[in-house]
């Protein structure tokens, strides 16, 4: 029917090539689409989505690091302020023992010094009770012995002093 | 040496078949098929070599479509321009490297040598921007566009689609068949007197076969860029 127009002089419409090219197109086209237009397409989307993940993720552990680094430097601080304070409280305990202990000895010292005067001090009253003690026992004895013998003055004053003498040698002892 | 009108036709079902466009255009459609196929072998995250050439060509033909048509319709049509913008490169290149004549008739030449051919391309263009203009603005809205910017457009705006289809299939024939007749020429001329004009012609065939090469890969490019600028006036609202 239309066989017969031409464009080109001599060469005939052929409407089958038409038809023919059309169906072949529409085959080549399905079967591009199994064999490669589906697959590398879902594979571009795919690695498209990987990249924005792992953007997305690369930032985060980014950040993550970043919070890390952060918390280290602060942990860095603290041990620095603690290892400063550890070291001046051990210096001030130790200065504190320190005084304690000197004040400790002293008060020590204090007490053996005290208690070695009052020993001093009771052994002189006890010498001294002892000194008396022995005199009035002496008296007794001496007046004991003058009412026994009658004595007379000089024997008396012979006794006297050789007691008196006996004394100063005893207090002296 | 086959001139154009000397081509091998045959009648089926009332219709006229080409003889030398079905095989030409048969060699064509399994090249590309091939093409693809050996490429598309092995798909992996992280490309290979015949991938990356795969991936390079939908790239390619993907951002011709997303430069001319706006938003998301783009992805209905990465298929289509994909197929087409490889099968109209290989059709322009196959006459370049093959051309078989039997008994003065051509069998084997670029299928886009043939107008018939270019015209069914274009025709299928034109036919996915009237039904994408009606699938996306709807009959009232797609057919109001032709009476813009006023009602006495409407001639005006008929034949322009009319003209549109034609020189879309026309300029890719042009080019592709005065490229292989001048070739055909230059053969002739080549063999007309012996050992000197073989020389003397040797060289100008060369070129023009070099020229050639690129005409065919820019009008791959041209037919699919106009392409789709005209799918892409039909979906917005004039």
């Amino acid at each position: 029917m239309l066989a017969h127009l031409t464009i080109v002089p001599g060469v005939g419409l052929a409407l089958g090539d038409m038809l023919f090219f059309a169906i072949c197109f529409i085959i080549l086209m399905w079967a591009i689409k199994l064999v490669a237009w589906k697959p590398v397409t879902k594979m571009m989307q795919d690695r498209a989505d990987k990249i924005a993940n792992d953007i997305d993720s690369a930032e985060q552990s980014r950040a993550e690091a970043a919070k890390l680094a952060e918390q280290r430097q602060e942990a860095l601080a603290n041990s620095h302020k603690e290892a400063t304070s550890i070291v001046s409280d051990a210096k001030k305990q130790g200065q504190e023992q320190r005084a304690s202990l000197v004040a400790a000895a002293q008060s020590d010292v204090q007490v053996l010094k005290s208690n070695a005067q009052k020993d001093i001090e009771q052994e002189r009253q006890d010498a001294l009770a002892n000194a008396k003690n022995d005199v009035a026992d002496l008296s007794i004895e001496i007046a004991s012995k003058i009412i026994q013998k009658e004595l007379k003055a000089d024997d008396q004053k012979a006794l006297i002093d050789s007691y008196i003498e006996g004394l100063g040698k005893h207090n002296e002892s | 040496m086959g001139d154009p009108s000397s081509v091998p036709t045959f009648e089926f079902l009332g219709l006229t078949f080409n003889a030398t466009n079905i095989i030409s255009g048969l060699v064509a459609f399994i090249l590309v098929f091939l093409l693809v196929f050996a490429l598309s072998r092995k798909i992996t995250m992280k490309p290979s070599k015949g991938q990356n050439v795969l991936e390079w060509i939908i790239d390619f033909t993907n951002g011709i479509l997303k430069g001319q048509i706006p938003g998301h319709e783009v992805s209905a049509f990465g298929l289509y321009g994909f197929t087409l913008f490889l099968f109209l490169f290989v059709s322009n290149e196959l006459g370049l490297f093959i051309q078989i004549a039997v008994g003065g008739k051509d069998y084997v030449r670029s299928p886009t040598s043939d107008p018939i051919v270019t015209l069914t391309f274009s025709l299928a263009t034109a036919l996915i921007a009237q039904y994408m203009g009606v699938h996306k603005l709807g009959y009232k809205q797609h057919f109001k566009n032709y009476l813009s910017p006023f009602v006495f457009w409407l001639p005006i705006s008929i034949f322009e689609e009319f003209t549109n289809f034609l020189t879309l299939g026309l300029r890719i024939f042009g080019v592709i068949y005065s490229g292989e007749m001048l070739l055909k020429i230059i053969g002739e001329m080549a063999f007309s007197h012996g050992i000197a004009t073989i020389i003397v012609s040797a060289p100008i065939a060369m070129a023009w076969q070099g020229f050639s090469l690129f005409l065919g890969a820019i009008q791959a490019y041209v037919f699919l860029t106009l392409s789709s600028v005209y799918i892409a006036k039909k979906l917005e609202i004039e």
